[in-house]
Parts: structure tokens; C-alpha cells; sequence
């Protein structure tokens, strides 16, 4: 973060958090670090934003340097999983202001680490499985073939896109008890 | 006098009873070719070519080959359909010579339907209604060292990649926890199978 003081960008956003009320700008950062470990979603709908500005008395590109830059702020300290002192000393060197470096750690000790967690927990592959159900019948009998009592069992598994686009998907697997026993010995090899 | 139905049900199909008739008069070595396509047809293997053949080499007319092909098939796969269990070699026997098939053909097709029949039961059992069935399973354990949003994440994570049998190629994550649930659900199933095929129901005979 101590590189961070000579980007001008920064300069000029920590004067406006400096500026912001504070209790305004603790309820913000707690909505920004809620959805930070959702990718591509705004924090705030254009709605909320327009009247963000009037709250904090910004004009709309202060407004979203202002966001910009705590989310960026939050973002690092949760890729670095930063300890709290650290955090304090960080914001003070790029001249955040006490009461506003005391917002963000409170914020940070409250929500950081489930966020750590949520966002470690995140995934890269297009489906995760979400959801096992089955179900295990006696197939007594086919068109094709009279008088079974064949033990048959289906797999349902959900699976569900990452970014929740798509609503979960199931797929449905059949086996036989010799198909199953041989389902069961690779998954136990781990 | 039959007490009982014969394989064949309560009423005779009558593909079979006009094949039947047609028998009476076949030569042996044409009957063993025509049956031999028929089982071929059964089992799912190409036969256009070899029942050609038949058609434009044989005496018989294209009406009496199709009456015969189709009562044989008929006739195969009522008896396919039971388990080897039910039906007997004997009954299958008397109820042929019900139909008045002479003792040569009944033979054959005895070794057709109590013979090697793993093929045939193979195909019997792909037909139906299906759901899908595993035809290859792969996965693989992979530990995330640092991703764009964490400079440490060490969190394991399991890929997993099912092939259907419809062709469907399923990949997917399987968080460490889900995975278990998986084992413990496979595990359950089996066990209620094991529960359900020691209990009697399972060891009457029909």
C-alpha cells in the first residue's frame, strides 16, 4: 500500500473520504466489503448512488473515485489478509484520517475474515456442485425384460454456476449394483 | 393340453402361428441361415446385406420370408424377455412343439434362447427407457496456492468429470465437504441393496 501514496488518484480520493461524515461512511464500507466477493456486481444500484451523492455531498465522479478507491483499499487487504494493526498503519500513510482508518478497521475486524473465507472458498471451475440427492428402486420389470427385481439406484446432482447465471442444473445418473459398487471404489482411492 | 400359459402368453401372436405353418416345408440349412440373420437383427448388428442375399438365392416368396422372419423374432423375443430362471429348457421345448415346429428347429432354436446368450442380454438391457448411466468417471484434488483476489489461499478443491452414457460430458468442483456427502450417500445406497437382496422377497422364484 505504500506505493499507493504517489498515485494522484489516491490523493485525491483519501481527501474526500477525509471529508465524508463518518457514520455515513462506516455503513458504506460495511455494504462495499458485503459484496466484495461478488464478481462484476456494483455495490450500489444507480438509484443508491444518486442518493449517496446527496448524503455525502459529492459530485458523482467524487462519489465513484470515492468507491473506487475503498473498494480497491478493502480488496488489497483482503488479498494480503492483513492484520489489523497493519491495516491502521497502511491507511495512515497514505494520510486517511483517524476516524476514518478507525471505520475501516472496525469494519475489517467485524466482516474481514468471513470475507477472506467466502472469497478463498470461491471457484474457478464453470460448475460447483451444490446439491445430492437420490433415490434407490427395486426394477421389477421392462418392455424388453419380464420378471426382474433388479436393484437400481439414481444419482441426482445439482450443480450450480459459479456466478449463478444459469438456474442449477441437474444431472441425473443411473446404476446398476455393480455399477455402483464400482462408482464407490473410486471415490474411495482419495 | 397346456394347464398353464406357455411363454408365449394366453393367445399365440400370429406372426408366430403363420411362421409355424411356413416351417412345415423349409429346408433345414435355409432355416439356420434365416435364423442366424434374425439373431444378428436381435443383437443390434447389421444384416440388410445377408437377408438380401437370402431373399434373391431362396425358392421362397418375399411374403413367406417376411412371415417367417417376423415370427421367429416375435417368437425370440418373448422367450429373451424372461430370465433364464423362469424359463425352463423344457417348457420352452413343449410349448414349441405345441405349435407343431418340428424337433430339428426347436432344437435350434433352444440353443439360440438357453445357449450364450451375454450378448443378447446385454442388448435387452440398453432397451427402454433410460436415464443416462456413468461411462467414465475422472477427478482430480487440486490445492489453490494464490488466485487474483488472495495472496494465500491453500484451498483444496476436488475437479470432477463425468462422461455420460448420452454422450453428455459433465464437468464440475466438488467442495471437500460435498465430496464426502457423495461417499457417505454411495456408501447408504449399497448398503440398503445389500439389505434388500438378502431379504426374502428377493428369493422367490418365479
Amino acid at each position: 500500500l505504500a506505493n499507493l501514496i504517489y498515485l494522484h488518484s489516491i490523493r485525491e480520493a483519501v481527501t474526500y473520504i477525509n471529508a465524508v461524515d463518518s457514520s455515513k461512511f462506516s455503513r458504506l464500507l460495511s455494504r462495499i466489503l458485503q459484496k466484495l466477493h461478488l464478481k462484476g456486481e456494483r455495490s450500489f444500484s444507480e438509484d443508491e448512488e444518486q442518493k449517496l451523492q446527496t448524503a455525502l455531498a459529492l459530485e458523482k465522479q467524487a462519489l465513484h473515485l470515492v468507491l473506487e478507491t475503498t473498494s480497491f483499499l478493502l480488496e488489497q487487504a483482503v488479498y494480503h489478509n492483513v492484520k489489523l494493526p497493519s491495516l491502521k498503519q497502511q491507511l495512515e500513510n497514505i494520510h486517511v484520517s483517524p476516524d476514518k482508518a478507525e471505520a475501516f478497521c472496525q469494519a475489517w475486524a467485524s466482516a474481514g475474515p468471513d470475507m477472506v473465507e467466502k472469497i478463498r472458498q470461491r471457484i474457478f471451475a464453470p460448475k460447483k456442485l451444490e446439491h445430492i440427492g437420490w433415490q434407490f428402486n427395486l426394477q421389477m420389470a421392462r418392455s424388453s425384460q419380464a420378471k426382474l427385481k433388479a436393484p437400481h439406484a439414481v444419482l441426482d446432482l445439482g450443480v450450480q454456476d459459479e456466478d449463478k447465471l444459469e438456474c442449477q442444473q441437474n444431472i441425473f445418473v443411473e446404476f446398476s449394483h455393480q455399477e455402483l459398487l464400482e462408482f464407490y471404489n473410486k471415490v474411495r482411492a482419495d | 393340453m397346456a394347464d398353464s400359459v406357455g411363454f408365449l402368453g394366453g393367445r399365440i401372436p400370429t406372426e408366430v402361428e403363420i411362421m409355424s405353418k411356413h416351417l412345415k416345408d423349409l429346408d433345414k440349412e435355409l432355416f439356420r441361415k434365416i435364423l442366424k440373420v434374425v439373431v444378428n437383427a436381435i443383437e443390434g448388428k447389421d444384416c440388410g446385406g445377408a437377408m438380401a442375399d437370402i431373399a434373391q438365392n431362396s425358392p421362397l416368396s418375399e411374403e413367406m420370408l417376411s412371415h417367417i422372419v417376423s415370427g421367429m423374432y416375435e417368437l425370440l423375443k418373448e422367450a429373451l424377455r424372461l430370465p433364464t430362471s423362469s424359463l425352463k429348457q423344457e417348457v420352452f421345448k413343449e410349448d414349441l412343439r405345441g405349435l407343431r415346429i418340428s424337433e430339428e428347429f426347436i432344437a435350434d432354436f433352444a440353443s439360440v434362447v438357453f445357449g450364450n446368450r451375454s450378448t443378447l442380454d446385454n442388448v435387452v438391457k440398453q432397451q427402454g427407457p433410460r436415464i443416462p448411466s456413468l461411462e467414465e468417471f475422472r477427478w482430480r484434488v487440486d490445492v489453490a496456492i494464490s488466485t487474483s483476489s488472495l495472496a494465500r489461499a491453500l484451498q483444496p478443491s476436488i475437479l470432477m468429470q463425468l462422461k455420460l452414457s448420452d454422450g453428455n460430458v459433465h464437468r464440475f468442483e466438488v467442495p471437500v465437504s460435498k465430496f464426502q456427502e457423495i461417499r457417505y450417500n454411495v456408501a447408504l445406497i449399497l448398503k440398503e441393496m445389500n439389505d434388500l437382496e438378502k431379504r426374502s422377497i428377493l428369493k422367490i422364484q418365479d
